[in-house]
């Protein structure tokens, strides 16, 4: 079954290395947001079941969007790609109900790695 | 030369993209030597004249006195390569956090303990966050010794923009702030003109 991936960062290239990162013939449907205010949007529209998220973003950012997704009960599966490193930020995403943490800059195998970890390929 | 606003889409938007991966792991950095988070935001860039620096750092160090550390770097190829100036600015409240975080008690803070805070401060910063710029364009720098450019002065006694032997410069600002304090410092990285041009070779070779 084809599943709604969102991709949400604020850079056109990260935007472009996620999707090249993303495993041969995975059947996704996939929606582009350029900062939290419009991946929160495409979530809510049912674009995101599953969601690959950057931290440092104008307008919203991550972590805010992290915690609007738990207040609004929505049941996406998020992986956060950001350069912010500090072992405290991941501890707080996964605190604030992402899955994992994948450091930028990403690539297949980083990316094939986590999806297989979840069993989620 | 080259302004910003001649850089492609795509090269603007890399340089961002180099500029955010390497901005973490300088905060990464500093958050491991400070025990805190940092509170990083997205950097900004963009073309400065040497009169618009003054007030480009008076308008992102939002503190009456700062105190700045000034270090060059250059690649191998000298004047035509990648080079520039890195200036670490902190506003005048950091001082007293910095001590305590970094445990030098109550001791009174002397000029001296002051500026080896500084230095080691901006080498932290300045080191992680340009190796991570150069690694990512497979560039080596060459670091001169940072010097202190000023000390609890006010932003404009930081240095006379007739000293800035350039026309036009990209600069790249990079904010860090610890949470739950007033803690705020700047990276100001200064690219002359003719880095520029060489920036935007660079930045192709990057996104073929």
């Amino acid at each position: 079954m084809t599943i709604p991936l969102l991709i949400c960062d604020d850079s056109n290239m990260a935007r472009k290395q996620v999707t090249k990162s993303l495993p041969d013939n995975w059947d996704v449907d996939i929606t582009y947001a350029t900062n939290g205010v419009e991946g929160l949007e495409a979530i809510r529209e049912g674009k995101g079941e599953m969601v690959f998220l950057d931290l440092t973003m104008p307008e919203m950012d991550g972590y805010e969007v992290l915690q609007h997704i738990k207040k609004e009960g929505h049941k996406s599966v998020i992986i956060v790609i950001s350069a912010d490193i500090q072992p405290e930020a991941r501890e707080r995403v996964v605190g604030d109900g992402a899955l994992d943490f994948i450091k930028k800059p990403i690539n297949k195998a980083k990316l094939e790695e986590v999806l297989r970890k979840y069993g989620l390929l | 030369m080259k302004e910003i606003q001649q850089y492609t889409e795509d090269q603007r938007d890399c340089l961002q993209e180099i500029v955010n991966v390497a901005m973490g792991q300088a905060g990464d950095s500093l958050a491991r030597l400070l025990e805190v988070f940092v509170t990083l935001s997205v950097p900004k860039i963009k073309t400065l004249r040497p009169n618009e620096v003054r007030d480009a750092l008076q308008s992102f160090v939002d503190a009456e006195f700062v105190s700045a550390i000034r270090q060059s770097f250059h690649d191998s190829q000298g004047q035509k390569g990648l080079r520039g100036e890195a200036l670490v600015v902190f506003g005048d409240s950091s001082f007293r956090e910095l001590a305590e975080l970094l445990a030098y008690d109550d001791e009174e803070l002397s000029e001296v303990l002051e500026q080896e805070l500084l230095l080691d401060i901006a080498n932290v910063l300045n080191g992680a966050c340009l190796n991570g710029i150069a690694e990512q364009l497979e560039e080596e720098l060459i670091y001169s010794p940072p010097s202190i450019l000023g000390q609890r002065v006010p932003v404009e006694k930081l240095f006379q923009h007739d000293q800035m032997k350039w026309e036009m410069a990209l600069s790249v600002e990079i904010n860090y702030k610890l949470e739950n304090r007033s803690f705020n410092s700047d990276l100001l990285l200064l690219l002359p003109d003719t880095a520029i041009d060489y920036l935007a070779r660079k930045l192709d070779e990057f996104l073929e």
